[in-house]
C-alpha cells in the first residue's frame, strides 16, 4: 500500500493526539447527554446546513441476479422476443418502459436510461464484481467496490454512522479491497445467524449489534473500566494497537449512542411518508437509504432479486417490478422534495441483461450482450434514452457503453477523480477505473 | 512483571495450582526456584548466542551479521529475550492456536529442565491442534483469493484436508504436489481447493501456484511484460498452459447439483468456437492460447508449457495428468530456489512477525531481501531436510530471532528482527479464545456434522459467521490487518456473547467462578489466567477491586471485569 493510502487507512496517524482517557469517557457520556436533549428533528435541522456544504452521496440499487430488460427498461411488444410484455407512456414523449413500473413511468423526466450497456461477462459472481468495481476479478488484487471508493473520497467527517452502508442481500458486491477494511460496506438487514445480533424493531433494518445489552449507564461504565483497565497495561509491544483499538472503539461506541442512530428507525417516518414507500423490505431499504443520507451517509446500496428468471420469467419480473416500482418511484420523488436529488445520484442496475429469446421454460437466460442501466439525480440530465437496440433486443446499434464508460460516467458525476493513482498491496499503481470515458451529455 | 512464581508466594494456593502441584517430586522446588533464577538471568543480560554448534544458533548469527553496520546490531542487546510466561503464551497460540491453561502455564515456568523450551515446541507440534490450527491458515491463504464465493463451500474439506497431512507431518513438496495435482469431487477431495478457489481459470490457478508455492507473482505479466521484473508475459502464459485441460465441473445428482468436481479432460476443442464466451468453461479448449492483445477477438498463440524459473520445457501433446504431475516435480526441485525461500518467507513472518521479504507472497529475483544470506541458509538446509515442515518449526521457534521480546511492526527506517512483532490473531484462534474464556460450548462438531449433510450448511456455522467479521487475508501484511466498526460492535454488543458473560448463569466460566466461595482478589487473578494467560499486574488489579467495590452489585461488576477483558487490546494480539 503507498504511504498516501497506508495514512488514510490506518488510524495510526502521528500527528493527531491520541485522545485521553478522560476524553474518551467524556465524550462517549456526552453522546448520551444528547441523546435526552436534542430530538430527531432538532437533528436534522441542525443538519440541513451541513447538508449544502457536504459533496455529493449515491444510492446504488442493485437488482441482483441480473433483471430482464425487456420486462423493465426496453420492451420489445412489437417483436416475438419482447414476450407478453407490453409497453406504456412515460411522462417524457417518445420514451415508453415496460408496463411493469408504472409510477416510475411518471418520473421518465428525471431517469437517464442506458439501453446500450454492453458487456463480456455473463457469470452472476464475475459480473457482479465488475459492476461493483468496473474490473474482471482476479486472484492478485481485490479492487474496492463503488461504495468502498464514494466512502474513501467522499466521506463527510463530521457523521457518525459507517460512510458505505449495504441493505439486504449483495452476493460479490465487493468491499473495501485496497483502500482496506475502513472501506468495507457495514451490512445492514443481511440475514440472522448467531452473530448477527438482536434485530431492532425498526422495521427489520437495525444493523446487528449496535442495541446495547445493558442500560445506558451500565455501558459507559463498562467502557470506562474497559478505557482505565488499557491504561494500566504497561506494555510496548502493543501500545500503537492499543492507541488504534482506543480509537475504534470510541468511534463504534460514539455510533451507537449518536442520535444519528435514529436513522434506522422508520417508525419515526410520518404515515404518509411510509404509505408513499408501501411495504416489503426493498421498501423499507429504499426509506432506509434516503434517511442514511439525509443523515450524512456518502452510499447506500439497496439490493433486490432475484431477477435470475431462468424460467417463467414474465410472472416472476412482475412480480419483482411490483417490489421495485413504487419504493424506487417514492425515493426519487422523496429526495426531489427533499432539496437532496440533486446532490444524491440514484443508479439502478444488475450485473447483466437477458437473452431477447425466451426460452423453452417461459425463461430468459444470461445476456450481457445487451442491457439497462438507470442513471438519477446528482446532475443527471432526466428525460433521456441512451443508446437503442436493433428491434429484436439482440444488439447494440450505435456505440456500446461498456463498464469502464459506465464507472467513468458514476465518477465524473459524483466528482471523484478517475486519474488519481492508488497503489496495490505489491506496489500496482491502480486506477479506481482504467480506461473508457464519461457519457457525453449525461448530466446537465 | 510478577511470575507465577512469585505471586503463588503471595497469593492462595488455588485448586488447580494444588493438583500441579501433587503431581511433582519434592526435589522439583529446589530445580524450579534455580530455573527461576537462571531464567532472570538470561532475560537481563545480553542474549549470548551459543557457539555455532546448532543450526539455529549459525542463523542467529548470520542474521546478526548481515545487519553489521545497520542499528541491529545495537538493537539486539536492548531487546531482551522473553521470559517464560510470554515464551509459553506467545507458542501455544503460534502452534496451536490457543491461550495456554493457568495449569500449563505454571507448569512450563515450574519446569527446571534447561531445554523446557524446545521441549514444549516439539510436544506442542504432535498436539492435534497445531493441524488444525495451521490447517485453518491455509484454507484461507487459498480461499482469500478466491474468484468467486461458490469455493467457500469447501471450507470445510479444506481445512480438513490440511490438518490431516500437517498433523502427519506430509513433506511441503508432498502437499504442493497433491494440491497441484487433485482431482474429484470438492466435498470430499479438500486438495482440490486450489482449482475450486479458481473455478479451474488456467490464468488464475497459474497466478496462485506462482504465488502460494514461489512467492513470484508472474501474473502480473499475464497481460503485459513487466517494467521491472525479468519474468515475461510469454512466461506466464506458458505457466498457464499447464492447466487448460483441468475443469471445474458441476456435480448433479437427480437433477440437483449437489456439488463440483476437479477433472482432467483430455479429449476436446482444442480451438475457442468463433463468437463463444470466453469465460464459459463449456467452450474453453484444451490447449492455452496468450491473446492477441492487438486482437483480443482472436484464437491467439498456442502456448506449450515451460516453467519460467527453470526453462524446463514439456514435449507436445502431453495429458492433463502429466502437465501437472511434471510441474509439481519442476516446481519442488533443488533448482528452484524459490521453493523453498516461499516457504520458509511465510512461515518466518507468520513467528517472528516479520518476513524477509515483505508481503509474503511476492518474493523474487527482483524483490529486495531484508536479509538474503540468512534465508538463503535456512531454505537451502530445509531443502535438505526434504521440506521437513515440523523441523522448520523447530529450528525457526528456538533461534533468539523468534524467542526476543514484542515489540509493534517497525518503521521502515527501524533495523529488521530487532524484536519479534506483535500482531492480531487469526479469527478462528479469537473464536476459540472467545469460547474458553466464556465457558461457551463449541459447536464445531454439530457444524462438522451439518457440513456433512450440505456442504452450504457450513457457511451459516457460528465460526464462520465470526470468521466473515474477523478474517483476513493471511498473505497480507501484518500492520495493514486494522479492526473495523462491525468487530468492535460484535465484541461489545453480540447477544451471544453476553450471554457467555453473565454471571448469575451456572454455565458460564464466570457464573461458576463466582459460585464458588472466593475472595474478589482471587476471582479477578483467575480472570485474567483464563482469558490473557497472565495474572493482573498491580495497577490492573488495583482498578478492578475498586471498580468492584464501587459496584453494588458484585455479580454485575465482575460481569463488567469480563466484558472489558475480551474487549481488549491484549486479548486480540498475539505478542
Amino acid at each position: 500500500m503507498s504511504q498516501h493510502l497506508y495514512r488514510e487507512s490506518q488510524v495510526r496517524v502521528h500527528g493527531n493526539r491520541v485522545i485521553g482517557r478522560r476524553e474518551f469517557f467524556k465524550r462517549t457520556a456526552l453522546a448520551g447527554a444528547a441523546a435526552g436533549a436534542l430530538s430527531w428533528t432538532d437533528c436534522i435541522s441542525a443538519q440541513a446546513a451541513d447538508l449544502r456544504k457536504r459533496g455529493m452521496s449515491c444510492i446504488l440499487l442493485w437488482m441482483q441476479g441480473a433483471p430482464s430488460q425487456f420486462e423493465t427498461f426496453d420492451p420489445k411488444p412489437d417483436h416475438e422476443n419482447g414476450g407478453e410484455t407490453k409497453a406504456i407512456a412515460t411522462n417524457v414523449s417518445g420514451i415508453r418502459i415496460s408496463e411493469n413500473l408504472p409510477e416510475i413511468a411518471k418520473l421518465a423526466d428525471k431517469l437517464a436510461i442506458i439501453r446500450s450497456m454492453s458487456t463480456k461477462e455473463g457469470n452472476h459472481q464475475r459480473a457482479s464484481y465488475m459492476l461493483h468495481t468496473s474490473y474482471v476479478p482476479t486472484a492478485t488484487v481485490r479492487h474496492p467496490s463503488l461504495g468502498s471508493v464514494a466512502a474513501h473520497e467522499l466521506a463527510d467527517a463530521a457523521c457518525e454512522l459507517p460512510a458505505f452502508v449495504r441493505i439486504g442481500q449483495v452476493q460479490n458486491g465487493g468491499n473495501g479491497g485496497y483502500l482496506g477494511t475502513a472501506y468495507d460496506a457495514f451490512d445492514v438487514g443481511g440475514g440472522g445467524g448467531r452473530f448477527a445480533g438482536a434485530m431492532g424493531s425498526g422495521g427489520g433494518m437495525t444493523p446487528s449489534n449496535t442495541a446495547i445489552t445493558t442500560s445506558a449507564d451500565r455501558y459507559r461504565r463498562r467502557l470506562n473500566l474497559l478505557d482505565r483497565l488499557e491504561g494500566a497495561v504497561e506494555n510496548p509491544a502493543i501500545a500503537q494497537a492499543a492507541a488504534d483499538h482506543r480509537k475504534l472503539y470510541d468511534k463504534a461506541a460514539r455510533m451507537i449512542m449518536s442520535e444519528q442512530m435514529k436513522a434506522f428507525e422508520l417508525r419515526d417516518e410520518p404515515q404518509s411518508v411510509l404509505d408513499a414507500y408501501g411495504s416489503g423490505a426493498f421498501a423499507s431499504g429504499c426509506l432506509l437509504a434516503r434517511r442514511l443520507i439525509e443523515t450524512g451517509v456518502t452510499f447506500v446500496e439497496v439490493g433486490l432479486g432475484t431477477w435470475d428468471t431462468h424460467q417463467d420469467n414474465f410472472t416472476a419480473c412482475k412480480a419483482l417490478c411490483g417490489q421495485l416500482d413504487r419504493p424506487y418511484a417514492a425515493l426519487l420523488r422523496d429526495l426531489e422534495q427533499r432539496g437532496m436529488l440533486d446532490r444524491t445520484l440514484v443508479v439502478w442496475m444488475g450485473e447483466f441483461g437477458r437473452t431477447p429469446r425466451v426460452n423453452p421454460r417461459g425463461g430468459r437466460d444470461h445476456y450481457p450482450r445487451a442491457f439497462n442501466v438507470v442513471l438519477a439525480g446528482g446532475g443527471v440530465k432526466g428525460g433521456q434514452v441512451i443508446g437503442e437496440t436493433t428491434a429484436g433486443g439482440e444488439d447494440v446499434v450505435d456505440s456500446p457503453i461498456s463498464e469502464k464508460d459506465l464507472f467513468q460516467s458514476i465518477y465524473q458525476t459524483l466528482k471523484i477523480n478517475t486519474h488519481k493513482e492508488f497503489m496495490s498491496p505489491i506496489g500496482r499503481p491502480m486506477k479506481v477505473v482504467e480506461g473508457g470515458a464519461p457519457i457525453p451529455g449525461l448530466t446537465v | 512483571m510478577p511470575t507465577v512464581l512469585t505471586r503463588f508466594k503471595s497469593l492462595p494456593v488455588r485448586p488447580w495450582l494444588k493438583a500441579v502441584l501433587a503431581l511433582l517430586p519434592t526435589a522439583f522446588f529446589a530445580g524450579a526456584l534455580a530455573a527461576e533464577t537462571l531464567n532472570t538471568a538470561t532475560s537481563t543480560t545480553a542474549p549470548k548466542v551459543a557457539a555455532a554448534s546448532t543450526f539455529q544458533a549459525r542463523l542467529d548469527e548470520s542474521l546478526i551479521a548481515e545487519s553489521q553496520g545497520s542499528a541491529i546490531a545495537g538493537a539486539v542487546t536492548t531487546v531482551k529475550r522473553v521470559d517464560d510466561e510470554a515464551f509459553v503464551r506467545r507458542v501455544y497460540l503460534d502452534i496451536v492456536g490457543q491461550w495456554p491453561t493457568a495449569a500449563e502455564l505454571t507448569a512450563f515456568v515450574l519446569d527446571p529442565s534447561a531445554n523446557k523450551r524446545s521441549e514444549l515446541v516439539s510436544r506442542l507440534l504432535e498436539d492435534r491442534r497445531y493441524g488444525e490450527n495451521w490447517g485453518r491458515y491455509w484454507r484461507d491463504v487459498v480461499l482469500y483469493r478466491r474468484a468467486e464465493d461458490r469455493a467457500l463451500l469447501m471450507q470445510g474439506t479444506a481445512a480438513q484436508y490440511f490438518s490431516e497431512v500437517l498433523n502427519v507431518n506430509a513433506t511441503w513438496d508432498t502437499i504442493a504436489a497433491e494440491l497441484i495435482t487433485a482431482s474429484g469431487d470438492v466435498s470430499e477431495q479438500g486438495s482440490t481447493v486450489l482449482f475450486m478457489a479458481q473455478m479451474g481459470d488456467p490464468n488464475e490457478v497459474a497466478s496462485e501456484v506462482s504465488r502460494i508455492f514461489c512467492g513470484v507473482q508472474i501474473s502480473c505479466a499475464q497481460c503485459h511484460d513487466h517494467p521491472t521484473d525479468r519474468w515475461k508475459r510469454e512466461q506466464f502464459h506458458q505457466l498457464a498452459a499447464f492447466f487448460p485441460r483441468t475443469f471445474v465441473r458441476p456435480v448433479v445428482v437427480d437433477g440437483q447439483q449437489r456439488s463440483y468436481a476437479v477433472d482432467s479432460r483430455d479429449f476436446g476443442p482444442r480451438f475457442m468456437p468463433a463468437g463463444a464466451d470466453a469465460n464459459n468453461p463449456r467452450f474453453r479448449p484444451i490447449e492455452h492460447y496468450m491473446p492477441d492483445l492487438k486482437d483480443p477477438a482472436s484464437q491467439g498463440t498456442l502456448m506449450q508449457p515451460v516453467f519460467f524459473v527453470t526453462g524446463q520445457k514439456l514435449p507436445e501433446e502431453q495429458t492433463d495428468m502429466q502437465r501437472r504431475e511434471t510441474l509439481a516435480k519442476w516446481l519442488a526441485s533443488p533448482e528452484n530456489p524459490w521453493f523453498a525461500k516461499a516457504l520458509v518467507n511465510r512461515l518466518w513472518a507468520e513467528l517472528v512477525g516479520e518476513g524477509f521479504y515483505e508481503p509474503v507472497d511476492d518474493i523474487g529475483p527482483d524483490r529486495r531481501c531484508s536479509a538474503p544470506k540468512t534465508l538463503e541458509l535456512l531454505a537451502t538446509e530445509f531443502t535438505k531436510q526434504g521440506y521437513d515442515l515440523k523441523w522448520l518449526y523447530r529450528t525457526i521457534l528456538a533461534t533468539e530471532a523468534y524467542q526476543r521480546e514484542s515489540r509493534p511492526q517497525r518503521n521502515p527506517e527501524d533495523p529488521s528482527f530487532a524484536a519479534n512483532c506483535a500482531h492480531r490473531i487469526r479469527a478462528d484462534q479469537l473464536y476459540d479464545a472467545l469460547l474458553n474464556a466464556l465457558g461457551l460450548p463449541s459447536d464445531d462438531a454439530v457444524a462438522t456434522g451439518m457440513y456433512q449433510q450440505n456442504p452450504r450448511f457450513a457457511l451459516g456455522s457460528p465460526r464462520a459467521q465470526f470468521s466473515r467479521v474477523f478474517g483476513y487475508d493471511p498473505s497480507s501484511k501484518r500492520d495493514e490487518v486494522t479492526g473495523s466498526i462491525p468487530q468492535a460492535l460484535l465484541l461489545m454488543n453480540a447477544p451471544n456473547l453476553a450471554a457467555g458473560i453473565n454471571g448469575r448463569s451456572t454455565a458460564t466460566t464466570l457464573g461458576k467462578l463466582l459460585a464458588e466461595d472466593r475472595k474478589d482478589e482471587s476471582v479477578v487473578v483467575e480472570l485474567y489466567l483464563r482469558c490473557l494467560a497472565r495474572e493482573p499486574n498491580a495497577k490492573e488489579l488495583a482498578v478492578c477491586l475498586e471498580h468492584v467495590k464501587q459496584t453494588e452489585n458484585r455479580v454485575e461488576a465482575f460481569e463488567d471485569l469480563l466484558w472489558s477483558i475480551v474487549n481488549s487490546t491484549e486479548f486480540l494480539h498475539r505478542q
